[in-house]
């Protein structure tokens, strides 16, 4: 009995704080990610996959927001890294292939880079995406024939790590085709104390 | 390094200690429940208290007897400091009470974790420096590295109402009255996201030290841990 009394202070904060976990789960912020089965994806965002023999695997994924439901395919070819964005009925949004730095032209990493400068004290760019949008047919012969469609709307979607005054954060930069910024959004982190205590 | 590899490397690492070290040696099971607060705070500051407590449920020798003890043994108390100091990394310092035997342990911490964002996973370093003081032992000064993975078992990140894996793989050196000690531990979890504020995880906290100097002992605590995130 000595023992039971010694602990019982401990197992009473653990249902305390499943009492409150009802009041936390109220307030949650519904966005989620899932990985699906194919099965589970729109006709008609399999149906765009029909007769592009180049790619071996796809993974398909959920997003789930507060007032948006999309799905994404996910795929390498020759390497290069794909995502493919389909709205909740399965009709395309655009195409993202992960490039390089070096590959995008001097004068549009000119114009992207002094815009960065003037928002960060300094930064670095952790990941860049080519995004097109356009019509079905558009974007299906682009990925097809790896050929870029000039009817294609080009953008470019970066994730900086940027030091500002006191703080280093994490952005995501959309750019139009010639260097503009159309939108920028702090990347949010998940919490981590699990990880770290 | 994909998820497979990450758990293969994980049980060849468990069952490498284990076998080596098996026979005749001592060991202990029993429980580990731990509650853990988080509190975040403006300007990357944020403290985390815990309240960890073991039961010992048996002890003995491997192929030998069985001492049936159903005990308790210790309550911990603990409470760190952390500030963000990088995008990824957090420096923190803090205090831990050990009530044990009616005796009191005090441990000072001192840590460095970096976190780091992988697709379809997460990996922590955590290097740890503390040293324990009480009236009925030695000094006792520890040097500690872990590693632990988060696998998300659905999608490419752990989202409210998901499971996931968690392995954490930790080296503890100590110093205590001139004599060093190593102790290696594996922990693999099952936890789930209650919300983007409680997970609850429970799984094997596996413990093997003394081993460098031929007296092996092992410790299986079963874990469950609780973890609560407030403000931000």
């Amino acid at each position: 009995m000595k023992t039971s009394i010694k602990t019982t202070p401990f197992y009473l904060l653990f249902l305390i704080s499943i009492f409150f976990s009802k009041n936390l789960l109220s307030q949650e912020k519904y966005e989620r990610e899932s990985r699906i089965k194919q099965k589970n994806v729109p006709t008609e965002a399999l149906h765009f996959f029909d007769s592009i023999s180049n790619i071996n695997k796809i993974k398909w994924y959920k997003e789930e927001g507060l007032n948006k439901i999309s799905f994404e395919a996910k795929f390498k070819i020759n390497r290069t890294k794909y995502s493919v964005e389909f709205d909740s009925l399965g009709n395309i949004e655009d195409i993202e292939i992960e490039v390089d730095w070096r590959d995008l032209k001097t004068q549009l990493k000119d114009t992207i880079s002094a815009q960065l400068n003037k928002n960060c004290n300094s930064h670095k760019i952790t990941k860049l995406q080519i995004q097109y949008t356009g019509s079905k047919a558009d974007l299906w012969h682009q990925l097809k024939y790896q050929a870029i469609n000039p009817n294609a709307i080009v953008h470019y979607e970066l994730i900086v790590k940027c030091r500002q005054s006191k703080d280093v954060n994490l952005f995501e930069y959309l750019f139009s085709e010639f260097g503009k910024i159309v939108s920028v959004s702090k990347i949010v982190f998940k919490n981590s104390s699990h990880l770290e205590y | 390094m994909n998820t497979k590899s990450i758990l293969l490397y994980g049980f060849i690492v468990f069952f490498q200690f284990f076998n080596t070290a098996q026979s005749q040696s001592a060991y202990q099971i029993g429980l580990l429940p731990a509650f853990n607060i988080n509190n975040k705070f403006k300007k990357g500051w944020s403290l985390n208290t815990k309240i960890e407590s073991r039961q010992l449920l048996q002890r003995g020798v491997f192929n030998t007897s069985i001492d049936r003890k159903n005990q308790y043994v210790l309550t911990d108390l603990s409470f760190i400091t952390a500030k963000k100091v990088g995008l990824n990394s957090r420096i923190a310092g803090g205090f831990l009470m050990r009530f044990e035997d009616g005796a009191i342990h005090h441990r000072f911490i001192q840590q460095f974790i970096v976190v780091q964002r992988k697709t379809g996973y997460r990996l922590a370093h955590r290097f740890f420096t503390d040293q324990t003081f009480s009236k009925v032992e030695s000094p006792q000064f520890r040097l500690r590295y872990r590693l632990t993975t988060e696998i998300p078992l659905n999608g490419e990140s752990v989202d409210p109402k998901e499971f996931y894996i968690k392995i954490n793989n930790e080296y503890v050196n100590s110093l205590q009255s001139s004599a060093y000690d190593l102790e290696v531990r594996l922990i693999p979890l099952l936890g789930y996201d209650l919300s983007e504020n409680l997970k609850i995880e429970s799984g094997l906290d596996y413990r093997v030290n003394s081993f460098i100097r031929n007296n092996t002992r092992h410790s299986f605590w079963m874990s469950l841990n609780l973890f609560l995130e407030i403000g931000g």
